[in-house]
């Protein structure tokens, strides 16, 4: 008896005089309703739209500087016990706790009659024996939890300053340089997987949005992600939908299996195993069964070789290898249906399509390359099998 | 005559649950069923409505089917459990533990609890009720052989707005944008996100604006750190909060305010959307849980809470009157879906098919 929400729109009147049939008004009442909730639905996207690109100009014209939001979120922890952070604060709940481990048997006597004073007194007196032997019990109690938590303490600020001490400069957003990825050569692939998904794809770090434009006008309904407003501005003024987001923040607060199909790049070679982590179990989570995966990164090896120094030192996370992801998504309910190389990472760089037999030639560098070095990228499809 | 006897585990006026109790117990009488109310608990003023849930067997009758209101825990829900009569979930969500983790240890373990018992009821009902789809399938999930989607019973077209209220309201109200969130104070709540896009709000377009939150506060850590927050971000004087308005007094102040923002991290349907959409404010919610199953597009629905984006929306509201009037004649249209009697007509419908089934089983 499982049925969906019903949101009964009554059926218009049928007008006796207009010479239709009735199921002729009733279909053009349908269809009139139909075009008007069309209308909403176009109306209120072009606002959240003009929305996005609110947000996007304040933030390029320095009104809204990048670390303020994450400052607002971190003055909040402050005052929250599950953001006792710092080693002040920890030192003040250990105080908090000391200060409690004692349990005052002396219970008050004080009463508004005489009679109450004497009451309570000879009760107090009475069972004082029983009170004590059982606060002692708690007292003890207390003062172990006390030591533990002292011990704990010291733990954390060890590994805190252990952690401090490997602590490295952030990436900085403006040296990863926003790709136009409808040119890569994975391209394609990425369009034929998605093909026939039936759904919302979202695309990771998307650069210059060319891909999610190339998608969009193969008929898929794409929309793009990338932590760089700059690098969008173009596409967004040609109509994409583009969000200047990552893609962690992102899928944190899509509904869960509201997406057909997600193109992960660029990030995925520098997060930090922790943020892979949780990019899996988001993708498990938002991607909708029989939904599609497609991850596209440079092999470690070929990263080692060729990306630019800061991003070589800086970089929180390194590339893993095909077999790794497939690894990945495979515990998490995906079955990779395809994995390809490609990709002109290697020693020696293409001619320039315009040169006599350039096909010819760049086909040669490809397969010296790929003897030099090996294959400088990969493209993994996965589809969501539960 | 078939009864389709109500348990709740408290029966409170002035409460949502027990507002619908009542009302769907009205339905059903009216409908032809016989309807009582059990309970575990019941407000002195609505002590005459309700029997003991203990006594029940005593009452019970061949053919009685049990409905359990479902959103907290209860010892009613063991009890249900040993019953022999079928039973049907009435489901209106429990907050997940998680959320309290950290804050309420107690809360956390109280709603552990109920979250534990609706994994035991879904299984054994015959059928769940639940306000929305996502209700719905968090039932299915659990086990529950069928589910129906039937909202809560709400009449808000028995509410006037309060004169005196409005009128003070009005006179307090100035030139800046009022900002209204209506809700327990409590952290699936998420009021302190409200707090950060209201001060960014202030900061880039409305220096004038104020926040009012209305709602009890039962997670007192997590009030005290909004207040602090509030405080820190020198908010004190401009967000104001409020428990114990009267329905009259709480839609005079949806009615004072330009804009409803729910930045609710989790909710099973949200009434106070309604509310806002019977007052004529416009709505901007963020699209989680039910909310933007019950919104429609009766609203502006974000798909992030930070605040730049909460706050560039609101002014949006603020400065586009095309945009207001389109969200709250589509309030009004969506409210439509919602009314009492449609509501009530489809409970009805629901249990009475469930009764003919059974009885050709039988």
């Amino acid at each position: 008896m499982t049925t969906t929400p019903s949101t009964p729109i009554s059926a218009g009147p049928e007008d006796p005089s207009s010479g239709e049939s009735g199921s002729d008004a009733a279909a053009i009442a349908e269809a009139s309703r139909s075009a008007a909730v069309a209308d909403d639905v176009a109306y209120l996207d072009q606002v959240m739209v003009e929305i996005d690109a609110e947000v996007r100009r304040r933030r390029a014209s320095g009104d809204l500087p990048a670390s303020l939001e994450r400052e607002l979120d971190e003055l909040f922890l402050e005052f929250s016990p599950v953001g006792l952070q710092g080693k002040a604060k920890m030192r003040e709940t250990l105080a908090l706790i000391d200060s409690s481990a004692y349990v005052d048997i002396a219970v008050p006597t004080a009463s508004n009659k005489a009679i109450g004073v004497y009451i309570k007194k000879t009760i107090r007196k009475m069972i004082g024996w029983y009170m004590r032997f059982i606060a002692d019990q708690i007292i003890k109690m207390f003062w172990a939890t006390s030591r533990m938590s002292h011990v704990l303490v010291e733990h954390v600020e060890d590994l805190e300053a252990d952690v401090e001490a490997h602590r490295t400069p952030d990436l900085p957003v403006d040296v990863v340089v926003p790709a136009d990825l409808a040119a890569a050569w994975w391209a394609p692939k990425a369009a034929s997987a998605l093909s026939a998904v039936g759904g919302r794809v979202a695309v990771g770090e998307c650069g210059t949005g060319s891909l999610v434009e190339a998608l969009v006008a193969s008929g898929v309904d794409a929309y793009g992600l990338d932590p760089s407003d700059l690098a969008l501005e173009d596409a967004i003024d040609r109509g994409a939908d583009l969000r200047a987001e990552s893609v962690l923040d992102h899928l944190g607060v899509v509904a869960d299996e509201a997406l057909a199909g997600v193109v992960l790049t660029g990030a995925v070679e520098r997060l930090r195993p922790n943020e892979r982590g949780q990019l899996m179990e988001l993708v498990a989570t938002k991607v909708a069964v029989g939904g599609t995966v497609v991850l596209h990164s440079t092999t470690p090896e070929a990263w080692a070789r060729s990306a630019p120094p800061l991003v070589r030192d800086l970089a929180p996370g390194r590339p893993l290898h095909a077999a790794t992801w497939a690894h990945l998504l495979g515990g998490r309910g995906f079955a990779v249906t395809e994995t390809t190389t490609g990709g002109a990472g290697g020693a020696l760089a293409y001619v320039a399509t315009s040169s006599p037999d350039a096909g010819a030639v760049n086909a040669a560098i490809d397969a010296v390359n790929e003897l030099l070095g090996g294959p400088a990228e990969y493209v993994l499809v996965a589809v969501r099998e539960r | 005559m078939t009864a389709v006897h109500q348990f709740v585990p408290a029966l409170l006026p002035r409460d949502a649950t027990g507002d619908h109790t009542r009302a769907l117990r009205d339905a059903l009488r009216a409908a032809g069923f016989n309807s009582d109310i059990f309970v575990e608990a019941a407000h002195d003023e609505l002590q005459a409505e309700a029997t003991y849930f203990e006594e029940y067997p005593s009452r019970a009758q061949p053919g009685d089917i049990l409905l359990y209101q479902l959103g907290t825990s209860s010892p009613v829900a063991e009890f249900l459990l040993g019953r022999p009569e079928p039973l049907v979930l009435d489901y209106h969500n429990v907050t997940p533990e998680e959320f309290y983790a950290g804050w309420e240890e107690h809360t956390r373990e109280k709603v552990a609890l109920a979250r534990a018992q609706v994994a035991e009821l879904a299984p054994a009902a015959v059928l769940g009720i639940a306000d929305s789809e996502f209700n719905a399938s968090e039932l299915a999930t659990l086990g529950c052989p069928a589910t129906e989607v039937v909202p809560i019973l709400v009449d808000l077209a028995a509410i006037t707005a309060d004169a005196a209220e409005a009128d003070r309201l009005a006179k307090d109200h100035g030139r800046g944008t009022v900002w209204l969130f209506v809700g327990r104070i409590s952290p699936n709540k998420v009021q302190h996100r409200l707090v950060a896009a209201f001060w960014l709000y202030r900061q880039m377009y409305d220096a004038d604006a104020r926040l009012h939150l209305v709602g009890p506060a039962v997670t007192p850590d997590y009030v005290d750190a909004l207040d602090a927050y509030v405080a820190e971000l020198g908010l004190t004087d401009a967000v104001r909060r409020v428990e114990g308005l009267s329905a009259g007094q709480l839609a005079a102040w949806y009615e004072d305010a330009d804009v409803f923002v729910c930045l609710s991290e989790h909710e099973g349907f949200c009434i106070p959307l309604l509310e806002a959409m019977a007052a004529g404010t416009p709505v901007v919610a963020l699209d989680a849980g039910a909310v933007g199953e019950t919104l429609g597009r009766a609203g502006l629905l974000l798909d992030s809470s930070r605040p730049s984006v909460v706050a560039a929306a609101v002014d949006r509201v603020r400065c586009d009157h095309d945009l207001v009037e389109h969200l709250v004649a589509a309030g009004r249209r969506r409210l439509a879906d919602f009314a009492a009697p449609v509501t009530a007509a489809r409970f009805v419908d629901v249990l009475r098919r469930l009764d003919t089934e059974r009885s050709q089983v039988a």
